[in-house]
């Protein structure tokens, strides 16, 4: 499991890290993801970013447990 | 009309997916960094053992460099062979001294009861005495000669365990006083890992548990097993002594952290590569057994 992540010699968690990663991934496909006709279809749109966003973030912090016993992932 | 509410059919459920979706990946992520039992503050630890030396004065060899390893048994640093040599010659010369005498009162006691028609009473008894005393002092004499040799063997300050010296600057020339440690040895066999876990994951550990444990910087994975959980961790609430009322703080902070319980990691297998140093920083991860969920945790979760 990865708990933590470092830049420069300070430690940050894991957490943290995966969530500035996945924030900046829904901010890049928010534009192509309104295009969608799916988009329209629901009652308030933020919504539907928010759920990529929480989705991205565990997802990010799952693929990287599951490949942590990889040297480059740890 | 039916298109209208069709729509809003539709609209509804996929918003109620979105929610739901939202909803779950908060649980996963809350299971995932809250619930599971992990910690990244663990330590890597040994017990030390602090070398102190039995007899006082001044340290004329150092055996050992700083980060050596040592087995039981092999001599650190000696203490002032001379003096104790001296010291010992001391003894048995005294010793040699008592003896001389206790073989010329034994020869006059011979002699006076030989002789005892003409002798007082009084003489002959005291002369008898005075062999009784020799005698004691004789034993004594012996007792401060193997007192004297004993010292003279404790001058090689000797390891008390296997193990690395660490931290020592002990250089020719320091006086050593009696009990006081002069320097460490880690001891090895008492390796482990302590993962401090907040008291609410506690529940999810139990004795036995299978442990991965990862030292900062280092990406193999390190084998470990709970060894045990700690008996218990100081009361910051209350003061006061044994004897005493007890002292509890009036101050109860609104806002706060679980506490953390130490939990002792025996390390199975290690890649033979990674080195474990006391005081390195761990992250211990416990994968809890099936039958471990029969504790009621407290929501949320």
């Amino acid at each position: 499991m990865i708990e933590e992540i470092h830049f420069g010699g300070i430690y940050v968690p894991a957490a943290l890290a995966t969530a500035v990663l996945s924030g900046v991934l829904v901010y890049v496909v928010r534009a192509p993801m309104q295009r969608m006709t799916f988009y329209r279809l629901l009652w308030q749109p933020a919504l539907f970013d928010l759920a990529v966003f929480i989705l991205l973030w565990w997802g990010l912090s799952a693929g990287a447990d599951l490949t942590s016993h990889f040297w480059f992932m740890s | 009309m039916t298109m209208l509410s069709r729509h809003h059919l539709a609209r509804s459920i996929a918003t109620l997916f979105v929610i739901l979706a939202i909803l779950g990946g908060i649980y996963a992520l809350w299971q995932r960094y809250q619930v599971d039992p992990v910690t990244r503050d663990g330590k890597v630890r040994a017990d030390m053992v602090p070398v102190s030396a039995d007899v006082a004065g001044l340290v004329t060899e150092v055996r050992v460099v700083d980060n050596q390893s040592v087995r039981k048994g092999d001599v650190l640093f000696v203490v002032d062979r001379p003096r104790y040599q001296l010291a010992l010659e001391q003894a048995e010369a005294a010793l040699m001294n008592k003896r001389a005498s206790l073989s010329q009162s034994v020869r006059e006691d011979r002699r006076n009861s030989a002789v005892r028609e003409v002798i007082a009473a009084e003489t002959v008894e005291q002369g008898l005495t005075r062999t009784y005393e020799l005698r004691a002092e004789v034993a004594q004499a012996v007792a401060a000669r193997n007192l004297a040799r004993f010292n003279l063997e404790r001058t090689l300050v000797r390891a008390p365990v296997d193990g690395v010296v660490t931290n020592t600057t002990l250089q020719p020339g320091v006086y050593v006083v009696v009990g006081k440690p002069a320097l460490a040895l880690v001891y090895g066999k008492t390796l482990r890992v302590e993962g401090y876990f907040e008291e609410t994951k506690l529940p999810a550990i139990q004795v036995g548990d299978q442990a991965s444990i990862y030292i900062m910087g280092v990406a193999d994975e390190i084998h470990g097993r709970v060894h045990s959980i700690a008996g218990g961790i100081e009361d910051r609430e209350r003061g006061g002594t044994d004897g005493q009322y007890a002292d509890v703080k009036p101050s109860f902070d609104w806002v706060r952290l679980p506490q953390r319980i130490p939990v002792r990691i025996e390390i199975e297998s290690k890649p033979a590569n990674v080195r474990l140093i006391p005081g390195q920083t761990a992250t211990v991860v416990i994968h809890p057994r099936a039958d471990a969920s029969k504790i009621h945790r407290s929501l949320p979760w």
